[in-house]
């Protein structure tokens, strides 16, 4: 009798298990708002904004309910390629302009020209709206543009009697030099060495110093390396000798310590994304500014990573449920002033336009660096070149190496890469 | 009741599927309770290592249609510099973390199965480190070791000596992660040895003993010998153990300076999930595998089997 019923009871516990999944299922709504998914990869102090804006999108009409995932960064795309290719994403999701490349050659991605209209499309930023263009077709509209921009400490460049923001390369030496005999501070804070987090900035500022000279870094076919010649010698000669000749910028910074060397008033001039607006403007006492980041070598450029919001192929599309995401996109994009909040720059025009937008401090300042973002080079090889490239730039600048053989070891070794794809 | 079932034991019969306890049918109701966990280690685990492997003949980017290459993935990885050079970071790991993780378990356990008075607050204190997760580990120390701001280095300038560049160095990057992973992991070999060390009748001390036996003595020619084969356990594990590392080295630097401390996984991860390269990454792991498998092999048929 005790072991019939110990089975009964271990049965019951086990097809309780078969329930598990019938909790997702909520019973279909024929009226009612229609409700979208969206997986987010904003964490941190952009994921309390975005998640700010989600709310006030759900609260300001009652068709469209969006709910929010937010996925940590590190597997982000992991999740979302999985999922794309079982045809299970969600109805909406954020993918990087530099990513985009991953997934529109296998039809990932709903093209998007049939369902928005002309009016709205006119009203986006040019440059960022084309980035996200691949073969004539729309694939996903531009969220923000977060270009690398500078940062200058107010209170440092008084005491060392600079009162111009420099904007050559050699203006810039000139005066973080001044900033050194004049007060002992570090004239430059760019990182150059991995810690946490990888020594990106080096391959930001020397893609943009390449364009700023009429170059680029990749060919443009995006098969070879361009950056062997003249152009990528007054780059990289520069990055390093502010190191290891000028002894302006500290040797073997990485990322978290540059910020918090500016954080802490011992810095000039900082160079990062706009991203770091945020952290920095909660600093007590920092006597900041922004800018665009300085045409070094010519031609304003800066080297810029896109948010952009793009709609997935489903295995049932559903027509209502796209004409939702459009519509979310829509109030996403026009509301970029909420956005610019986490720093960075938005992409609708009549977003620059609006006044709570211009009274944001600090950032319409920068807001005109959208228009010179340079586009990342449209290879399925990028992340490869990106990541190996700051491997390389990092030895270069920190070991001070000959300036040609590291670019001809650098061009060797991305013309391998390329190769592989 | 004892000696039966040792009885049992040694006697032939039982292994060919004679009942313990006459009248139950063990075989059949230890199968159908294998049979959940088997069901899904086969889908998890056995499933995924035979399609890896079919894998790594292929070029395959998740979401496009699998391009059969043949041998194409495993000739170019044999060609690829980074590959060794990341093969080569990770034996150094190996080299670095073997010696040092054994011996540091074995001090940790003679401590504690000895007879000082401080043995279980010890006990507790060389294991808590082990069960922190890796992330947790690997951050705190990361910030330890920071150059400009870590707390190492403050107490170091305090002092009157100068900033040392604990990850940022690519002399000392490997021995900076190792450092960590001493204070991480040792408490595991230290349970292992500890288990063996028990093991150890206490006859054998006391004889020791009584014939005059010096302490060291009684180490080198007894405690050490009669724990042979936990030794040869946990080199075994250890070796295995740091041939996957990846974890702490990606989150403490990322796998550099300047790429120096890439170790294999961390590129086999790299290719396959950034550079969505997937059956070149298959390929790179099952030589990982091999290469583990042989050197596993080898040291349990030189070292292994000996009289137990």
């Amino acid at each position: 009798m005790k072991k019939k019923l110990t089975l009964a009871l271990v049965l019951l516990l086990a097809t309780g298990m078969l329930f598990a999944q019938g909790a997702q299922e909520q019973g279909a709504q024929p009226s009612g708002p229609i409700e979208l998914t969206f997986w987010s990869l904003f964490t941190g102090g952009d994921g309390e904004f975005f998640d700010a804006m989600i709310k006030e999108f759900n609260a300001s009409q009652n068709e469209i309910v969006m709910r929010n995932d937010m996925v940590k960064f590190d597997n982000y795309y992991t999740k979302l390629t999985t999922a794309l290719s079982a045809k299970t994403a969600p109805d909406v999701v954020v993918v990087h302009q530099g990513n985009l490349l991953n997934y529109v050659p296998s039809g990932s991605l709903l093209p998007l020209d049939g369902y928005v209209d002309k009016s709205m499309l006119e009203d986006f930023q040019e440059a960022p709206l084309e980035a996200c263009r691949f073969d004539g077709k729309l694939y996903s509209l531009p969220f923000d543009v977060h270009p690398i921009v500078m940062y200058y400490n107010k209170d440092i460049l008084k005491a060392a009697g600079i009162t111009t923001i420099p904007s050559t390369a050699e203006e810039f030496t000139k005066a973080a030099k001044q900033v050194k005999d004049k007060t002992g501070k570090w004239g430059m804070a760019i990182d150059n060495t991995t810690g946490t987090y990888k020594a990106y900035t080096l391959t930001r500022l020397f893609m943009s110093m390449m364009a700023q000279q009429g170059g680029s870094l990749l060919s443009d076919d995006t098969k070879k390396a361009n950056f062997n010649n003249a152009y990528g010698e007054k780059a990289l000669t520069w990055l390093k000798d502010l190191v290891n000749k000028d002894k302006v910028n500290p040797n073997e910074l990485d990322y978290d310590a540059a910020m918090n060397m500016f954080k802490l008033g011992d810095a000039a001039f900082y160079f990062n994304g706009v991203w770091a607006t945020g952290t920095l403007e909660n600093v007590e006492g920092l006597n900041f500014g922004a800018a665009p980041l300085p045409a070094f070598m010519g031609k304003s450029a800066a080297w810029a990573g896109s948010h952009t919001l793009a709609i997935p192929v489903q295995k049932n599309q559903d027509p209502k449920k796209v004409a939702a995401a459009i519509k979310f996109i829509d109030w996403m994009t026009s509301h970029g002033e909420l956005w610019a909040k986490a720093g960075h720059i938005p992409t609708r025009k009549s977003v620059t336009r609006k006044a709570e937008y211009k009274a944001l401090p600090y950032r319409a300042d920068y807001g005109a660096a959208a228009a010179f973002a340079l586009p990342t080079p449209r290879t399925a090889a990028w992340e490869e070149i990106y990541g190996t490239m700051s491997d390389m730039l990092e030895k270069a600048v920190t070991k001070n190496q000959d300036t040609k053989s590291a670019l001809s070891e650098m061009e060797k070794t991305i013309n391998a890469i390329i190769a592989t794809y | 009741m004892v000696q039966d079932l040792l009885r049992c034991r040694s006697e032939p019969n039982v292994l060919q599927g004679y009942p313990m306890i006459p009248g139950n049918k063990d075989k059949r109701d230890g199968i159908l309770f294998s049979l959940p966990y088997l069901a899904v280690f086969t889908l998890f685990m056995i499933y995924p290592l035979l399609f890896g492997f079919f894998i790594s003949f292929f070029k395959w980017d998740i979401l496009s249609t699998a391009k059969f290459v043949g041998l194409k993935n495993y000739t170019d990885l044999f060609k690829d510099a980074k590959f060794y050079s990341s093969l080569w970071h990770t034996l150094q790991f190996v080299l670095i973390t073997t010696p040092i993780l054994l011996m540091m378990g074995f001090a940790m356990a003679l401590a504690v199965t000895g007879k000082s008075p401080l043995k279980g607050v010890m006990e507790t204190v060389f294991f808590v480190p082990y069960i922190f997760s890796m992330t947790v580990v690997a951050t705190l120390w990361a910030w330890l070791m920071q150059k400009d701001f870590g707390i190492f280095n403050q107490v170091l300038v305090s002092m009157g000596a100068g900033r040392v560049s604990w990850l940022t160095n690519e002399k000392y990057a490997m021995w900076s992660v190792s450092l960590a992973t001493f204070w991480w992991t040792a408490g595991f070999n230290m349970v292992l040895f500890s288990a063996g060390i028990k093991q150890i009748p206490q006859e054998i001390y006391e004889s020791a003993h009584m014939d005059g036996a010096r302490p060291w003595q009684v180490l080198t020619h007894i405690t050490i010998p009669l724990i042979s084969s936990t030794t040869v356990l946990c080199l075994i594990l250890q070796v295995i153990a740091s041939f996957n590392v990846f974890g702490q080295v990606y989150v403490m630097t990322g796998g550099g300076p300047s790429g120096s401390t890439r170790v294999l996984i961390q590129y086999i991860y790299e290719t396959g999930f950034r550079y969505y390269k997937m059956g070149y990454s298959a390929a790179m792991s099952y030589v990982l595998f091999f290469i583990i498998l042989l050197v596993s092999v080898v040291q349990y048929l030189t070292l292994g089997r000996k009289k137990d």
